[in-house]
């Protein structure tokens, strides 16, 4: 079981099954992709594997950013798979974590192939479980269509499942209309909802998980 | 294919003993056809065919020539490239389902054709899945929760749902590894570009 009570205080995160995937909602610059970060941080620091697929940062940003969240992070315990499409195409090794290269946010061949290598470093170095983070649906959604991300998510936790990681994937809540927002939530065991509380501040919930859908509370 | 009609299984194989040899192999179980080269392969193919066993060194069209071509129509059937040499993820992209190395032996080859097949089963029933789901979302994006609460349909809907999930995750068997991984998502891509 993964606790991710400590980095978001919600009982329904206390155990988390592996296999699980969350999708993280919620508007821009609400801390949707922080919060994903650092629920793969967490598990880092306590020896997990990390995985985060990347389609706006570039994998160095994300690479030194996870070394500052984890200054003990050891060589091959993070993978990212980088699919802006304006790296080199070359995967390899950049500051001791592994790097693949995706041509495009729409490439999902290229992106599942990046994960399994990642997955497979990971679990070649004894890391038998782990976290993967994708930030963000949204950017996917602009490349392809929301079936074909649907599938996409359904497809991935069907891996990460046998893999015993759990997903946490960030999707941008303004940025689509209602019922695809719908459509993708139904490909997730999960979700975590933030918004803009009304005197300042974040408020979330955890739908989904266990029991109940929580209450609004600050964050 | 209907229930009652064994699946087809097109072996492109220049090699007539090898040829023959898949086919004492798989003829039981299969319907099977038979084209010796790349432009008989792509002549005998149609709606039919499930799975394309097709050698990668032919003379004339080569077995990536004749891919590609099976790819570019709308054709749904599944490819096993025929190799001699183990390939690697980056020659997985390529676009065929599963890779299989010369020599092949019997057992091999019917796990092969079995994994193509449930696979294709898992596409299916992902695609239905999807429309059931996005009807649910339609119906939750437009009706308040309290006209939801009250709709025979909207339940009957939610249960099929899950009824459906629980069937999706039996045939997850089929993406265990990740060559299955890998070449199911090449299939969403394509579905996407059609």
């Amino acid at each position: 079981m993964y606790d991710l009570s400590s980095v978001l205080d919600f009982d329904a995160l206390r155990e988390v099954r592996p296999g699980s995937n969350i999708l993280v909602s919620g508007p821009a610059m609400s801390g949707k992709e922080r919060l994903a970060y650092e629920i793969l941080a967490d598990g880092a620091r306590n020896g997990d594997g990390a995985v985060v697929v990347s389609t706006s940062d570039q994998a160095a940003t994300i690479v030194n950013d996870f070394r500052e969240l984890v200054p003990e992070l050891e060589e091959s315990q993070l993978g990212v798979v980088d699919c802006r499409g304006e790296g080199s195409g070359d995967s390899g090794s950049v500051n001791g974590a592994y790097v693949h290269q995706v041509s495009s946010p729409g490439d999902l061949t290229g992106i599942g192939i990046g994960i399994t290598k990642a997955l497979e470093g990971l679990h070649n170095s004894g890391r038998d479980q782990g976290r993967l983070a994708l930030v963000s649906l949204s950017t996917m959604l602009t490349y392809t269509d929301k079936k074909t991300v649907f599938k996409f998510c359904h497809v991935l936790s069907s891996r990460l499942d046998s893999a015993g990681y759990i997903g946490v994937f960030t999707i941008d809540s303004g940025a689509h209309d209602e019922q695809t927002l719908q459509v993708i939530k139904q490909a997730f065991d999960g979700l975590i909802e933030i918004r803009d509380a009304e005197g300042g501040g974040r408020e979330g919930r955890v739908l989904g998980l266990a029991g109940e859908p929580t209450s609004w509370k600050e964050i | 294919m209907s229930d009652s009609d064994p699946p087809v299984v097109l072996i492109v194989e220049d090699e007539p003993d090898v040829a023959e040899t898949y086919k004492l192999w798989l003829q039981e179980e299969y319907e099977v056809r038979m084209a010796q080269n790349g432009d008989e392969g792509l002549e005998m193919l149609d709606e039919s065919v499930d799975v394309v066993l097709l050698d990668r060194m032919m003379p004339g069209l080569s077995g990536d020539e004749v891919l590609e071509q099976i790819r570019e129509g709308d054709l749904s059937c599944r490819v096993a490239m025929v190799t001699a040499v183990e390939p690697d993820f980056d020659i997985l992209e390529m676009g065929f389902d599963a890779y299989l190395s010369k020599p092949i032996r019997s057992a091999q080859l019917h796990e092969t054709v079995e994994n193509l097949l449930e696979r294709s089963e898992y596409d299916s029933l992902l695609q239905e899945y999807y429309s059931l789901v996005e009807k649910q979302a339609t119906l939750e994006a437009t009706k308040s929760s309290a006209e939801l609460a009250e709709s025979d349909d909207y339940t009957a809907l939610t249960e099929e749902i899950a009824g459906m999930k629980g069937e999706l995750s039996d045939a997850l068997g089929g993406i265990e590894d990740d060559d299955d991984f890998i070449a199911t998502l090449r299939g969403l891509n394509e579905g996407d570009e059609n």
